[in-house]
């Protein structure tokens, strides 16, 4: 991490801030403020006309290529946070930013998310009558690539990830690891900058679970992809950048941790 | 499984399509008029055995303006005593009417075409109708036993008219001479072309003041009158089956694409617009439907065949039409879409989140 970044200092900023312009501290050095890939000022998610409050006031940025983990107990808000930033839910209140999209105020997210994001769910969330290939390829299919790319690309990501051998197979002739590792494969396909993962061992033993976090962060690494771990796994966590503690719906620690 | 449940709708609407056509076709061809244009018959009675006519009006019948030609005929009613007596199931006809008519006016009944041989006049010969051939097992050269006297059958004819068809046909004065009558029951007049039958009809009814007159115009608004009735029918029996085949078919495609609200949730997930997905659902309905319409149909035909057969059923037939399966095919397209859109719509309108939560 770059010593004279600033990162989530006073997050909510006012109109005329402005983004990769120098300052001087404090102290005489000169600072300047990097433009966070994602941010959220105040973001506010309730359940059941108010009754249940999964995140209370989140205010975040997040910078390009981070591998950040959000940790938490069951139930605090972890994995809501995850859904809001990978746009498949909309807050209650409060803004969030990704690249300069307003997900609040933007109608169709369709495009952002399959241009933008790669979701690893806990659950793989496969569809069970297609084959690992077709799984795979279904996040190319709205686009404008040619047949022949699509083909090429699912099969590069499928080799990427080691399940050469399973392209034709059904996601339940697969173990759970073979299962995730799709689901990554999916996940990456349409070469996201940004990659969520929501509990992405979960459902794993230790082994495979760490082959599967080894497989995203070497993803990580190689493609300079902004990773994102939901985990209540204080191990997992601590192999991230920056781990974001939430409980009842707040962050109650970001720190960096190396 | 979606496929078996479709396709019951289906073979509901083509079964019930097939059994109410047959029933319009069969009616039609029954009420089929014959070959005379005009019937005059003595309204005096009410019966045509006892209120007969004097045979010399035939004659005054032939010489009137417009008409071609007339033709006395007979009819009496021969009862099938061993029948009754018997009291067993046996298929022979309780009661056939037999009607005494020159050899040469048989074609003012719409008797053209006859297997075998024409009776003469005066003769003991009797042809019979394909139908009371079939019912009671009658075949060329048999001998029969009308009004107490022995008939050999020389022929048998079908004219298509169930009507006649089921019905015995001897000379005129043969029937005339074991009745002890002289008189016809009733009379039949062919007229010309280009002239106004109902014109002489009435033209007849007035000079005759016994006589009533049915012309063949009449017997067919008669037969549009019952087609009418029946149609009515048929509507309500295809509106039954088309509810009842519709309620299943959109049910099924409810429930399958109600189950696939996860799928278009993790569709949603990876970027798909929910159009891109309603055109998807849309495009597996059709062949969804299609797939189910030929099942259907297949056994929306073999059901009611089958059961024609099982249940020995002889006199009717399905009534096969492109209607039906026309109307089957486009009902279970088009309640099809109805019923797979209106889950897919809103599923696709669900944030991706709940769609996935969807189980």
């Amino acid at each position: 991490m770059d010593d004279n970044q600033i990162v989530n200092e006073n997050a909510y900023p006012d109109d005329e801030y402005i983004y990769n312009e120098t300052f001087i501290g404090e102290d005489g050095e000169e600072y300047y403020y990097e433009e966070p890939l994602i941010s959220l000022f105040d973001v506010v998610k309730e359940y059941d006309k108010g009754m249940v409050k999964a995140l209370n006031g989140i205010n975040l940025d997040i910078f390009e290529g981070e591998f950040v983990s959000i940790i938490g107990p069951s139930g605090s808000g972890k994995s809501t946070l995850l859904n809001m930033l990978g746009a498949l839910d909309k807050p209650t209140r409060g803004k969030i930013f990704i690249d300069g999209i307003d997900l609040v105020k933007e109608k169709d997210l369709s495009q952002f998310r399959q241009e933008r994001i790669g979701f690893v769910f806990q659950l793989h969330n496969l569809i069970p009558n297609l084959s690992v290939f077709d799984n795979v390829q279904i996040p190319l299919l709205p686009t404008d690539m040619s047949n022949k790319e699509m083909k090429e690309r699912a099969s590069e990501i499928i080799r990427a990830v080691g399940l050469e051998d399973k392209k034709k197979q059904r996601p339940n002739k697969l173990s759970g690891g073979q299962r995730q590792r799709v689901a990554i494969a999916r996940a990456l396909v349409n070469n996201p900058s940004i990659i969520l993962a929501d509990e992405p061992t979960g459902s794993l033993d230790s082994k495979t679970g760490e082959l599967i976090l080894n497989l995203l962060m070497e993803m990580h690494e190689r493609y300079n992809v902004t990773l994102i771990i939901v985990t209540h796994d204080n191990g997992v966590a601590a192999l991230a950048e920056r781990t974001i503690k939430i409980k009842d719906g707040k962050i109650i620690e970001d720190k960096y941790n190396y | 499984m979606s496929i078996i449940g479709i396709a019951i709708g289906i073979t509901t609407i083509v079964a019930l399509g097939l059994i109410t056509t047959g029933m319009e076709d069969s009616v039609q061809t029954s009420l089929n008029d014959v070959g005379a244009e005009i019937t005059v018959s003595n309204s005096s009675s009410v019966s045509t055995n006892t209120g007969l006519i004097d045979s010399s009006i035939v004659e005054e019948m032939k010489n009137r303006t417009g008409v071609i030609d007339a033709a006395g005929g007979l009819t009496v009613t021969e009862m099938n005593m061993d029948r009754l007596k018997s009291r067993d199931s046996d298929s022979s006809s309780l009661a056939t009417t037999v009607v005494g008519l020159a050899p040469d006016k048989l074609y003012m009944m719409g008797i053209n075409d006859v297997d075998g041989k024409i009776y003469e006049n005066g003769t003991r010969d009797a042809i019979v109708g394909a139908e009371y051939a079939e019912v009671n097992n009658v075949s060329i050269g048999d001998d029969i036993t009308l009004q107490g006297k022995e008939f050999n059958v020389t022929g048998i004819f079908e004219t298509g008219s169930p009507f006649v068809d089921s019905g015995i046909y001897v000379p005129l004065d043969t029937l005339q001479d074991i009745t002890d009558n002289d008189g016809v029951s009733r009379i039949l007049v062919k007229t010309g072309e280009d002239v106004n039958d109902s014109a002489i009809s009435d033209k007849i009814e007035e000079d005759y003041e016994n006589f009533t007159t049915l012309t063949s115009e009449e017997i067919s608004s008669i037969a549009d009158d019952v087609l009418g009735i029946l149609d009515t029918a048929t509507l309500a029996v295809s509106a039954l089956a088309i509810i009842v085949g519709g309620i299943g078919i959109i049910n099924t495609m409810v429930m399958a694409v109600y189950e696939r609200t996860k799928e278009i949730g993790v569709l949603k997930s990876v970027g798909w617009k929910s159009r891109k997905i309603l055109t998807m659902i849309l495009g597996e309905t059709l062949v969804l439907t299609t797939l189910s319409g030929i099942v259907g149909s297949i056994f929306g035909i073999l059901i009611p065949e089958v059961g024609l057969r099982l249940f020995n059923v002889t006199d009717f037939a399905l009534g096969y039409s492109p209607k039906t399966f026309i109307l089957a095919f486009g009902i279970t397209i088009i309640v099809g879409i109805i019923g797979g859109i209106y889950p897919a719509y809103k599923a696709s309108k669900l944030a991706p989140t709940e769609a996935l939560r969807y189980e």
